[in-house]
């Protein structure tokens, strides 16, 4: 394993007026971390996964991914800005999973997850229909292929989102409360994909609320409040021995802690 | 009052439909050019090409704020001076298009900003670029949205050529009042007029919900 970190967030700021919803957050990610974001809800955690793909361009700060700035190229010792379809291009292998999963209504679940190999790729058709189909197989949702997304319940939608991701070959996954608009039912069904992708040994930085899930897929636990990242620590030291008040203060809330 | 003169509304049938083939055909023609100059205009102005997007928006500005009927003069006498000899049924089509191609574009970025934010979202998260995003996520899905006021646009559009009379252009609308000139019979020729654009109309909406259905 390599000794780079996989992702580099430095000094990342949000501002949104004058509030700064990310503020100022260091972090390394090494490869094959799973990293839970966790935190009350305004606490700048889906901002933060937003700015490293640049779904939200940072008000400040650096992300590297693989060695790669996500906002443009040093050249003779100056920055200069990435077009937009170089940023396009960089985030092709940045795997990202919505809250509300997003999945393109027009599209059968086949085609949502062939669409990015084959227009951002330049894959075949067929090729890219077969790999698609091999993503669904991965989520258990080969008997699903045709179905269009409303045909399809929440949970099954989070996996189709999950497969239109790894169709990309990610290097990194990013996941915004993946399970947060699920009825509860379904959520044990998302949360094993992940757990399986995890347990491959994907890199990946999951904001969420399932504390359980938290303390068991995460090798590490970010907690964040108003913008900061207030505690970096590995699950079980975390949830048994939260550090700050604020901390202690939301695991109560969540019932993560005893009172 | 006198009588219908029913015979002078037959009289007129032959010319009235000639008329009719010559407004269908401007009509075509019009809304071809606006279709393709407006859905351009549309999506430019949901991309990220900020001087293009400008000039968009001080030509909706202007086709908005501007009579029809005045587009009409401005460029049948316009084209001429910029070296532009066109025949005035082409001025007519290049005028009426010219006003539609305004009101198409400000559909079509209607329709696509319409689109869940989301969908933008996802797509620029597996890499799509801008234009990758608008051509095959955003405009595949408010195609169905677009078309119920792309249908009234092409409905404006036959009614407002009834405009191009006054360039001499003998559509539908000329035909009739060259007729009534002849035998002094407005009531009935007008009337007449009315129940032809009712007919082509009527015939295009019919189409339109038929394309709307077959879109669901």
């Amino acid at each position: 394993m390599s000794a780079e970190p996989l992702l580099r967030i430095r000094g990342l700021s949000k501002v949104f007026g004058d509030i700064p919803v990310v503020d100022r957050v260091d972090c390394d990610v090494m490869p094959g971390e799973i990293v839970m974001v966790i935190g009350p809800s305004g606490a700048g955690k889906s901002t933060l996964l937003r700015c490293v793909n640049r779904i939200e361009i940072p008000s400040s700060g650096d992300v590297v991914v693989d060695g790669v700035n996500m906002a443009g190229e040093h050249r003779n010792g100056r920055m200069v800005a990435d077009s937009p379809a170089a940023t396009a291009r960089k985030r092709r292998h940045i795997g990202m999973v919505f809250q509300r999963f997003n999945l393109f209504a027009h599209l059968s679940a086949l085609d949502n997850v062939a669409i990015g190999p084959r227009r951002v790729l330049g894959m075949k058709p067929a090729d890219a229909r077969a790999l698609a189909a091999e993503q669904l197989a991965r989520v258990q949702l080969s008997a699903h292929m045709a179905k269009r997304p409303v045909q399809l319940s929440g949970g099954q939608q989070q996996r189709v989102a999950i497969a239109r991701a790894m169709a990309m070959r990610p290097v990194l996954m990013l996941f915004d409360e993946p399970t947060s608009a699920l009825d509860p039912e379904l959520v044990g069904e998302v949360l094993a994909v992940i757990r399986a992708l995890a347990e491959d040994g994907m890199t990946m930085l999951v904001v969420t609320h399932e504390m359980q899930f938290a303390r068991e897929v995460g090798t590490r636990v970010l907690f964040m409040d108003a913008g900061r990242v207030l505690e970096d620590a590995p699950p079980r030291s975390f949830f048994a021995n939260p550090q700050q008040a604020r901390a202690k203060e939301f695991l109560r809330r969540v019932h993560a802690m005893p009172a | 009052m006198g009588g219908f003169d029913w015979g002078a509304v037959w009289y007129a049938v032959p010319y009235m439909l000639q008329g009719t083939v010559v407004t269908l055909e401007i009509s075509f023609w019009a809304m071809l050019l606006a279709t393709l100059v407006g859905v351009v205009m549309g999506l430019i102005s949901v991309s990220d090409l900020r001087g293009l997007k400008a000039i968009i928006r001080a030509y909706v500005y202007f086709v908005r704020g501007t009579p029809a009927l005045v587009q009409i003069f401005l460029v049948y006498f316009a084209l001429p001076r910029i070296g532009f000899e066109l025949s005035s049924f082409w001025s007519g089509v290049v005028a009426l298009a010219f006003n539609s191609a305004g009101f198409i574009a400000e559909i079509v970025r209607a329709g696509l900003q319409s689109i869940d934010a989301g969908q933008s979202e996802a797509a620029l998260s597996i890499g799509m670029t801008s234009r990758q995003t608008i051509l095959y996520i955003l405009l595949p899905q408010s195609l169905r949205r677009i078309t119920p006021p792309l249908t009234n646009e092409v409905i404006t559009l036959i009614k407002s050529s009834s405009l191009l009379s006054v360039i001499s252009i003998t559509e539908l609308t000329r035909s009739a009042q060259l007729i009534i000139a002849e035998r002094f019979v407005p009531f009935e020729l007008y009337a007449a007029l009315a129940v032809y654009y009712l007919v082509i109309i009527s015939v295009l909406s019919r189409a339109s919900e038929y394309v709307e259905r077959r879109l669901a």
